[in-house]
């Protein structure tokens, strides 16, 4: 490896950090909405696939460390896998301690990392032996994914129901690009609809409000109130290690290993489940909330790199819900990435522990620092610089784009009916990892049924 | 959610929620056009060679993106609060 390429890997890696701070400070950022459609982009641009590896994770971790701070200072989850610790990060705000609450997330996550890298490292190679014979069960396994996520939600058999239509809805779409020759036979679209059903309920609810009814029926609200301390700025350098105390450190150490361990499962139910586990006999609410939001940031950004890496080194294919969704372009966008031939094909061993070394070095240098030191200041310039709309419009276009490039204008109105239909099922609770593993089974699932 | 007297009537009551956020559904159509419209025009033109026409594309989201954020206002109201135990 020489030096230009670290060069490069780290310039990747500091921009990451610094746009995935904003963006993770920005409220309502989906993981896999943010960090889906920027790193297709990437890959398809043909970008060295180690430079794009350090982006990634440089982008997960210092999204998973900024995406507490609108939790800690609003009340408003940064992203779906910081919505378990709303709760607790109420408690603290309540009592003033938003600059506490902000401290201890971040250590949290740092401590995350700094388990998951070296779990995961060893995970992904203790995997390795099995790898072949998964790779070979691959459709079925996506099947089964969808299956098994179905039964994880709330109404399992609604969800199960909308497996076979869903996939047909996909399938139709592509046999009829086959058949008016926009896109030639055997090439299955796949960016676009990913990013359809990822934008999904966002839409879903566009078209709504072109329905008269409904828009007036609406409910309206004034601006959004969110009351801020400008004081307290953390003096010192920042270490993890002193912010959090001996019983956090331990804690937050024990979820970041059990997130990494099942990278396999949904993230946001665990968080749930050891948050609860860890903290239900503590008394105190203000220690009692420190040390819920400290493991499970620590078990949600655990979960993020470890659901990336193990997959991606061991396996090849998509198989956890984090690989599936925001990592997803890593495994596969082609005409890139395919299945056959991806990130887990082209690195090696050493180009993985490299970009993932740099990317979380990168991310946690850069973000936790500033984050700890100047997290209010950064909060209120996005509060009131960065509106909502600019954002909906940016990754709108983005879809907009893809979708025109993966199979022409038609392409736009088919991604359009992918949405609305994604952004129903959403509504139903059908959460994305069903969705997608639907999406990659689709072709195996038509073929066995019509035998 | 709570009753607070607002100083920005006219505008007041007018936002609805999108993706856990406030919106305007004005200022929204209005991003969403300036998005697509910088976006797009910026792919079509870009020299007909991969991967140009995708990098322009993305420039262009973010040359909308910018727009879109200097001309509309956030639905939040900042308040500094002078609490603390």
């Amino acid at each position: 490896m020489d030096a230009v390429l670290i060069m490069q890997m780290i310039m990747a890696a500091v921009l990451a950090a610094v746009i995935y701070s904003i963006i993770g400070i920005a409220p309502g950022t989906d993981e896999t909405a943010v960090l889906a459609p920027v790193t297709l982009v990437l890959v398809l641009t043909g970008m060295e696939p180690i430079i794009i590896l350090s982006f990634f994770i440089s982008a997960i971790v210092a999204k998973k460390l900024t995406d507490s701070v609108p939790v800690a200072v609003a009340g408003i989850p940064g992203g779906v896998m910081s919505t378990p610790m709303v709760e607790h990060a109420l408690v603290l705000k309540k009592h003033g301690l938003t600059d506490l609450s902000i401290r201890k997330m971040a250590s949290g996550s740092v401590i995350g990392t700094t388990v998951a890298v070296p779990v995961s490292l060893i995970l992904a190679n203790a995997l390795i032996p099995v790898s072949d014979v998964i790779k070979d069960y691959a459709n079925p396994l996506f099947f089964f994914g969808a299956v098994f996520l179905a039964l994880m939600t709330k109404n399992k058999i609604l969800a199960l129901a909308s497996i076979i239509p869903f996939a047909l809805l996909i399938q139709g779409l592509r046999h009829l690009y086959w058949g008016v020759g926009v896109v030639p036979e055997g090439t299955n679209v796949f960016i676009s609809f990913f990013l359809g059903i990822t934008i999904g309920p966002v839409i879903l609810t566009l078209f709504e409000l072109l329905n008269k009814d409904k828009r007036n029926s609406l409910q309206r609200f004034g601006k959004k109130d969110i009351t801020y301390n400008k004081k307290n700025r953390y003096k010192g350098i920042p270490n993890p290690f002193k912010i959090l105390t001996g019983k956090e450190l331990l804690s937050s150490s024990f979820t970041s290993l059990i997130g990494s361990l099942t990278f396999i499962m949904s993230p946001v139910g665990i968080t749930i489940f050891l948050g609860e586990l860890f903290t239900s006999r503590i008394k105190d609410p203000v220690k009692k909330a420190s040390r819920a939001i400290s493991s499970m940031d620590g078990l949600t950004n655990a979960a993020y790199i470890s659901g990336t890496l193990i997959p991606l080194i061991a396996l090849g294919i998509p198989l956890s819900p984090m690989a599936i969704g925001p990592a997803n372009a890593l495994f596969n966008a082609p005409p890139v990435f395919t299945l056959e031939h991806n990130m887990h094909h082209v690195l090696s061993n050493a180009d993985f522990i490299w970009a993932t070394l740099i990317g979380a070095i990168v991310a946690i240098v850069i973000t936790y620092f500033i984050i700890v030191k100047f997290s209010n200041q950064i909060c209120a310039f996005i509060f009131t610089r960065i509106p909502h709309e600019a954002m909906l419009g940016l990754f709108f276009a983005l879809v907009l784009l893809l979708a025109f490039m993966d199979a022409g204008w038609i392409n736009i109105g088919g991604v359009l009916l992918i949405g609305m239909v994604a952004g129903v099922l959403h509504r139903w609770g059908i959460n994305y990892g069903v969705q997608f593993m639907i999406l990659y089974s689709a072709p195996w699932i038509i073929s066995k049924l019509v035998g | 959610m709570t009753k607070t007297n607002h100083s920005e009537d006219e505008q007041s009551k007018n936002n609805i929620e999108v993706w856990e956020d406030l919106v305007n559904i004005k200022d929204l159509v209005l991003s969403l056009f300036i998005c697509s419209f910088t976006t797009l025009t910026a792919y079509f033109i870009a020299p007909n060679e991969p991967p140009q026409p995708l990098f322009y594309g993305l420039i262009g989201a973010l040359i909308g993106f910018g727009i879109c954020s200097y001309f509309i206002k956030p639905k939040r109201s900042m308040r500094e609060a002078e609490s603390e135990e």
